[in-house]
């Protein structure tokens, strides 16, 4: 056969699949569509702009201590976050749900018919850029807060380590708030549908808790209030001047647990998602 | 080389490819030809594992398209040219693709080029013609400079240059000692591009055979023959196994003679020709009478 001669010139050349190349069409692939740039644009907006209001909002109290003035502060470069986190949110579906939409996810899934890296390139780009934004945004609002309260006579002390760490918790909650919604998305595959599930965890299920713990007063319900999404969050980024009240059954977690706690959330989706997409028909 | 062995494909309780089995080959044009419905797609998209099969396999030179080291670089892929999102420019879309298996920039220029997009490069896709999305999804499909080629209706929406311009490129690309693998509904386009023909009925195949044979399965040859005198030639011209049809007032259709044993019949009986030409086949009446039979085969099943 003549054909046989010829086709041996046609073996696959050049450079194959690999993790790397994944990041980087995966970063082009998020930096390449308006609706980021909008999202991070909000969110970003949202966490200066609320964070200096608050700031130029303060009054002056009585009983005032510098742990209360350093709590004001932290609150004010992290108020947004209650928020942002729906920003991040929507977004986070949207990077999925929007291949599912458009149709690129054939062809995201004909590049790299492994799959699950093709996800986690993803998870990561999305979650590395989110975090980068989000933690930019948040310390220059603390940044702002801290010129304005200074100008109003406070002296706010840099240097507190405990109120990084709410800072960088916050950055830390709103790029796995984004996670969770992402690999919901993944999911459900339809943008209505992943945003609504997202927002529904973050909006809906606490006051679906909170109304059940108030009328059956049941201490199991409070807790269950506790481990959800945006619960675990506001320990992550809450600056607590005075300790919890103590009250027996009842679990307050404190920042770390509360982190370990969104890491549960995101685990838990990612994993189905993975499931979910190593197994279905694209 | 693409091999399909038993491959079976069921959604439900709806069976959309049925236990096929094939080869398409390198260094030749392969057309994979069939009514809408008829399992093409699917069986397209069990190629590249979009798709698991509910049976069988199918390998692309030897290995599951999953298995490949660099899939984009051994199989170029065009399975719909809706898929690509409507908010990135084509050259963001073509940057991505390629980012995966470190493909250069030069190359998605190169693409780009040979597409003929150079000047809508930097739109948003969304704003594209389903002629330009179909240019597009083709330039994606060449992005690895593959030996493989699936291309799922690559003409469709294209306008005739278009359709003109994948015919060569498949032709080419074919002349290169690639494997094409095309799929289309439209028979005539099917005859002038592809060497060889797997037609698709309800899952099933219904011939696997060089163009020619398709070809040569129409039933009989007809020859046109215009005549001022219809009427009486149509009745000199009957016979048992002669069919003869007035498709207009002085235009008859027979099948069954030659041209030239009209024309010495005609000359002998002093009838005055104005045209007489014979009619090859077509691919499209084969392609009927094929999927035809294969109604009926169903048809008579249920009938059980």
């Amino acid at each position: 056969m003549t054909t046989t001669t010829t086709t041996t010139r046609y073996t696959a050349h050049g450079s194959g699949l690999s993790f790397r190349g994944l990041l980087v069409s995966e970063w082009i692939k998020l930096t390449s569509l308006r609706s980021t740039v909008w999202c991070y644009v909000i969110m970003s907006t949202l966490n200066i702009g609320l964070g200096v209001l608050l700031a130029i909002s303060f009054q002056q109290r009585p009983d005032a201590t510098a742990l209360l003035d350093q709590g004001y502060w932290v609150q004010s470069a992290t108020i947004a976050i209650a928020f942002s986190q729906l920003v991040v949110s929507v977004l986070g579906a949207l990077v999925i749900t929007g291949e599912y939409g458009t149709g690129m996810i054939r062809s995201t899934l004909t590049a790299v018919p492994k799959r699950l890296s093709a996800l986690f390139s993803k998870a990561m780009v999305f979650g590395v850029v989110t975090f980068a934004v989000s933690l930019a945004s948040i310390i220059t609002a603390a940044f702002l807060a801290q010129l304005i309260l200074n100008s109003r006579g406070l002296n706010i002390d840099l240097a507190d380590g405990r109120a990084w760490s709410a800072l960088t918790g916050g950055a830390v909650f709103l790029t796995l708030a984004g996670l969770i919604a992402l690999f919901l998305g993944t999911i459900v595959r339809n943008s209505a549908g992943g945003i609504s599930a997202a927002l529904g965890l973050i909006i809906v299920a606490p006051i679906v808790v909170q109304i059940f713990a108030a009328v059956t007063r049941a201490s199991w319900a409070q807790n269950v209030l506790e481990f959800l999404p945006s619960s675990a969050g506001t320990r992550m980024y809450g600056y607590v001047a005075t300790p919890a009240p103590n009250i027996p059954d009842v679990v307050v977690v404190d920042p770390a647990q509360g982190l370990l706690v969104m890491i549960a959330w995101v685990l838990f989706f990612g994993i189905i998602a993975s499931l979910l997409l190593k197994r279905r028909d694209a | 080389m693409i091999e399909a062995t038993g491959l079976t494909k069921r959604y439900g309780s709806k069976t959309a490819v049925d236990n096929v089995t094939f080869s398409v080959k390198p260094g030749q044009v392969t057309g994979f030809l069939g009514p809408n419905g008829a399992g093409k797609s699917t069986t397209m998209r069990l190629a590249v594992g979009l798709d698991r099969p509910s049976g069988g396999t199918i390998t692309i030179n030897g290995r599951r398209y999953a298995d490949l080291k660099a899939p984009l670089r051994e199989v170029g892929v065009l399975l719909d040219a809706k898929a690509v999102h409507t908010g990135r420019s084509a050259i963001n879309h073509l940057r991505a693709l390629a980012a995966t298996h470190s493909i250069g920039r030069a190359r998605v220029d190169e693409v780009i080029a040979l597409a003929g997009l150079e000047s809508v490069a930097r739109k948003r896709v969304g704003g594209f013609s389903l002629g330009m999305g179909q240019r597009l999804g083709i330039a994606a499909a060449l992005l690895g400079d593959p030996a493989t080629l699936i291309l799922d209706e690559p003409v469709n929406g294209l306008d005739p240059e278009g359709v003109i311009w994948v015919r060569n490129l498949a032709r080419f690309l074919a002349s290169e000692g690639r494997t094409v693998f095309l799929s289309s509904h439209l028979m005539s386009e099917m005859a002038q591009t592809a060497d060889h023909i797997i037609v698709l009925g309800r899952g099933r195949i219904i011939a696997d055979a060089p163009v020619n044979e398709i070809l040569a399965l129409a039933t009989g040859t007809a020859v046109l023959v215009r005549t001022p005198d219809a009427e009486r030639f149509g009745a000199l011209l009957a016979a048992p196994d002669i069919t003869i049809a007035h498709r207009e007032p002085h235009l008859l259709q027979v099948t069954g003679l030659s041209a030239a044993m009209i024309g010495e019949l005609a000359a002998s009986n002093c009838v005055v020709l104005h045209e007489l030409s014979p009619q090859s086949g077509s691919l499209e009446d084969a392609y009927l009478a094929l999927t035809k039979d294969e109604v009926e085969y169903h048809a008579g099943e249920v009938a059980r």
